[in-house]
């Protein structure tokens, strides 16, 4: 069963880029490694210029890495045939502005060399998941940032791959297109294909992932399932709904005369995630100034 | 539905290498690339008419225009072909990158080499089909042309009272300006031309930052290696030995050495004037103009192979 | 570092791939040379021409939509009578199409006749630089298409024209010795019959020439019987004359009326062709036993003395000193 081969496999990978006239090259990934196993949905985050687009990058074999391997489903990504199981939606992507979205995913299906009837029900398929069958027709050129991204996805899907990787899928999406591609996510987790996606937009990542990375200049700070990770052990959060100001105070006020328990704080809930993906990128900073 | 993969026969390279092509040759036929030829048209059909003042004898009257045709013709056949093989090719690579549309291209299972082919065979397609329109509108008004110039000069030639054999002569010198086979081979012969201009500016555009810079330095290349050949025979002629001639050797060879030899191509203009152009030599055309596409293709792919975008 | 390798690879590669295709492009551009699709090296360019030549070579599939503009450009230095403008226009055209036959034959055309007869008629100038002008303009006429041979060899069309300069009436005077004159126009229509594609009159042509060397009489009346036998239909009054002319010339003792009844149909025809070629004295025709026979006919024709032709005023031949 190849379901025993870890769908993406990143092994101490570390990229520099060569910055002309200076000597010290730009290490732009520096020893990461992630696993994710078939099925699974990860988010890897981090801010602008962290290493994320490098990373995936590297794993499509777009750049080869100064150090390190990666592999998808087993297959060396340098290697051609490692894309056979892939679907790539790079972030803003731009598709041929003369095709209309169903040429597009006829000639990123042909590329992968779907043919005939199936490659048509295969395209038809994908236009009513996206929801852009009645804009199939249209060239690409008009079509709204939402509608490229959903295009995007439906020709990283279209030769049914096991892996799907999406850089920054919701960048420049207004909120409802965003909303849209976050269902999408979840409809290819319901269907048992692994994801591997990078975002700096954190609550969506929490929304949809199981397990996250941060990666911060280049380095994996934190890695591990979501729950785990935002999980705090000595903490308890109570999330109400219709809880009026007096049960509110009654509560607080239990708490004091407990003596043992501590409010800790109260109010809207908040990003979790956030919190602890400032915590860390602080205490790289810290730590950071320290050694210097 | 089955999340596992389909089974399905690994698409040979020549099926993505046509797919790529053929959506290359979509692209520059919807930017409009086919308005040329209403233009060529418009240029080919006014050739015809316009009666350029200029001296013509009884011998030479309507001779003249069949020359101006092809000329027209041909000319703009050759403008066509250079500036297109240069600017789209040096267009569509960095289009690519700059779109990202190469990443979701390259992370499909897509060689690199059938990538670069595609986009090559796309350029050419597109010039090969542009250049036979052009050539079948060409050869059918010459046609028409040659036969009216013919009855007229028959005519003529029979009332002066020329003997048999002189208007043999007089008939076979018409036709050499007509339609001839030797000019399809001048076509032929564009098209070759304009593979390994295109060959070549794919082969610059792998490592050069810019559109703009592959297409100066194509046509640079393109414009220099008119020479080549004069190059090649300045190394030759030269005598060995003397000291001042041996850096202007060296040189000359390196000009040859480097340069593809494009003055070959100008057997065009000798056709266009009603020279014979023998298969043989055809064959030798298409032979050099192979050798430089593929090596152009190799090279590239070499440069292209381990690219990082 | 890998990169700089990878590009010292490539150059290393175009090279080898130059040396490979380097002797094949060597030799087909020799082939292509022979078969005249590519203009041989014959002129090595003096400095003043390597300009024309480079943007001869470099406009490759344009170069004869460009000479078809300059030809237009040509004309219009004509209709102004710029002369040498247009000559240094026809220079520049031939680099550019150096196989069409039209621009070698209408450059040399302007200069040899056009602008000839500018200078010999209608030019400003005192005499002496018109005299000069005059033979300058036919030379250069000349020169042209001596040049256009050259570079057309098998072309006897051009043959033919510099066949029919040389020993045009009007002209020859340019050039010097007649005979000599007429000797090297017999060379060119000789040349054009030779490549086999003339016309039956380039061979009459190059008879008419050889008949007026002085010193090949023998060769001519070989070439007039020729010519005579290969007619298909009555031959020109022209060639009777001098056949009579050629046969008289070795054996000037011979029966001049029976020599008369062989080649003309009827005395009276005799009497005209000769007659005429008596008085044809610009164009430099042999004359021998014209006199004779002409006496003879006339007498039997009973042409009073005072009408005879041999009493005509003769034109003198074309002289420059006594046309400006």
């Amino acid at each position: 069963m190849t379901d025993s081969l870890p769908a993406v496999e990143i092994r101490n990978l570390v990229k520099d880029f060569k910055t002309s006239f200076k000597r010290q090259p730009l290490r732009a990934v520096d020893d990461v490694s992630i696993r994710i196993m078939p099925g699974e949905v990860y988010g890897l985050i981090g801010p602008n210029g962290s290493g994320k687009s490098t990373t995936m990058k590297a794993l499509l074999g777009l750049v080869a890495p100064t150090s390190g391997q990666c592999s998808i489903f087993g297959k060396d990504s340098m290697k051609v045939d490692s894309r056979n199981e892939v679907g790539f939606l790079p972030e803003n992507p731009y598709f041929y502005k003369h095709l209309s979205g169903e040429e597009t995913l006829k000639f990123y299906g042909k590329l992968c060399g779907i043919k005939g009837k199936a490659l048509n029900e295969r395209v038809a398929e994908l236009l009513a998941l996206v929801d852009l069958k009645e804009a199939s027709h249209r060239r690409i050129g008009g079509y709204s940032k939402g509608m490229l991204q959903r295009i995007g996805l439906a020709q990283a899907l279209i030769q049914e791959p096991r892996l799907v990787i999406l850089d920054e899928p919701t960048a420049g999406v207004d909120p409802i297109g965003s909303w849209e591609i976050r269902d999408l996510i979840f409809k290819l987790r319901a269907r048992g294909i692994t994801v591997f996606l990078c975002s700096h937009l954190l609550e969506q990542v929490q929304e949809v992932c199981d397990h996250v990375g941060i990666i911060f200049r280049g380095k994996m700070v934190k890695e591990g399932k979501l729950e785990d990770l935002i999980a705090i052990e000595d903490q308890t959060e109570l999330i109400m709904r219709n809880a009026s100001p007096e049960l509110v105070a009654n509560i607080e006020r239990m708490i004091i005369e407990d003596g043992q328990a501590q409010l800790v704080r109260s109010g809207r809930p908040r990003t979790t995630l956030e919190r602890l993906f400032l915590r860390e990128t602080q205490k790289q900073e810290t730590s950071k100034s320290q050694s210097k | 539905m089955n999340p596992l993969p389909i089974l399905r026969s690994i698409p040979s390279h020549a099926s993505r290498v046509s797919v790529i092509a053929l959506h290359a040759f979509t692209q520059l036929v919807r930017m409009k690339v086919f308005y040329f030829l209403g233009f060529f048209a418009v240029i080919l059909i006014a050739s015809n008419f316009f009666n350029l003042p200029q001296h013509e004898g009884p011998e030479s009257a309507g001779v003249n225009i069949l020359r101006s045709i092809k000329s027209w013709s041909l000319g703009a056949m050759t403008l066509f072909s250079v500036v297109l093989s240069i600017v789209a090719t040096a267009l569509l690579l960095p289009k690519d990158v700059e779109d990202r549309t190469l990443y979701t291209i390259l992370a499909k299972p897509v060689p690199r080499l059938d990538y670069l082919a595609g986009k090559l065979i796309g350029v050419l397609l597109l010039i090969f089909v542009s250049l036979a329109l052009m050539d079948i509108l060409m050869t059918v008004i010459l046609h028409l042309r040659t036969n009216m110039v013919l009855a007229d000069q028959v005519a003529a030639a029979e009332a002066r009272g020329w003997p048999a054999g002189d208007i043999q002569i007089l008939k076979s010198d018409i036709l050499a300006q007509g339609p001839t086979a030797s000019l399809q081979g001048a076509v032929f012969s564009v098209f070759l031309r304009s593979t390994i201009i295109a060959s070549l500016a794919l082969l610059i555009s792998t490592f050069s930052s810019s559109t703009l810079f592959t297409t100066i330095i194509s046509f640079l290349i393109y414009f220099i290696g008119h020479f080549q050949a004069d190059a090649r025979a300045a190394y030759f002629s030269q005598e060995a030995g003397t000291s001042d001639g041996w850096f202007t050797k060296m040189i000359s060879l390196l000009v040859a050495l480097i340069l593809p030899d494009f003055q070959i191509f100008n057997v065009i203009d000798a056709v266009i004037e009603g020279q014979v152009m023998p298969v043989l030599i055809l064959g030798k055309l298409t032979l050099i103009g192979l050798f430089y596409a593929v090596f152009y293709v190799i090279a590239s792919w070499f440069i292209f192979a381990k690219k990082e975008f | 570092m890998n990169q700089w390798r990878k590009y010292m690879i490539l150059c290393f590669a175009v090279l080898m791939a130059g040396a490979l295709r380097l002797p094949f492009e060597r030799t087909l551009t020799v082939e292509l040379q022979q078969a005249n699709l590519l203009p041989a090296k014959l002129e090595v360019k003096t400095g003043a021409r390597i300009g024309q030549t480079f943007s001869a070579v470099s406009l490759g599939g344009l170069r004869t939509l460009v000479a078809t503009f300059l030809n237009l450009r040509a004309f219009a230095f004509f209709s102004e009578q710029r002369w040498e403008d247009v000559a240094e226009s026809y220079d520049t055209i031939v680099d550019l199409a150096p196989r069409t036959r039209y621009y070698w034959d209408t450059g040399s055309w302007h200069q040899a006749y056009n602008a000839a007869s500018y200078y010999l008629y209608e030019s400003d100038l005192p005499p002496l630089r018109r005299k000069l002008a005059w033979r300058e303009s036919i030379l250069k006429g000349r020169d042209f298409l001596e040049r256009a041979i050259q570079n057309n060899p098998d072309d006897w069309q051009l043959l033919e024209a510099l066949g029919f300069l040389l020993s045009d009436a009007n002209k020859i005077a340019a050039f010097g010795s007649p005979g000599e004159s007429y000797e090297k126009a017999y060379e060119a229509y000789k040349a054009a019959v030779d490549t086999g594609n003339a016309r039956a009159f380039t061979e009459r042509a190059a008879l008419y020439s050889l008949a007026r060397v002085p010193g090949r009489e023998t060769e001519a009346l070989t070439l007039a019987r020729k010519v005579e036998k290969d007619l298909d239909h009555a031959g020109t009054p022209t060639l009777y004359g001098l056949l009579y002319v050629l046969e008289y010339y070795p054996d000037p003792n011979q029966d001049v009326m029976k020599l008369v009844d062989t080649i003309f149909e009827s005395r009276k025809q005799a009497y005209e062709i000769l007659g005429n070629q008596w008085l044809r004295t610009r164009d430099h025709f042999p004359v021998h036993g014209i006199a004779r026979a002409i006496t003879l006919l006339e007498a039997e024709l009973q042409v009073s003395e005072a009408q005879s032709v041999l009493k005509h005023k003769l034109q003198s031949p074309m002289n420059p000193e006594e046309e400006f």
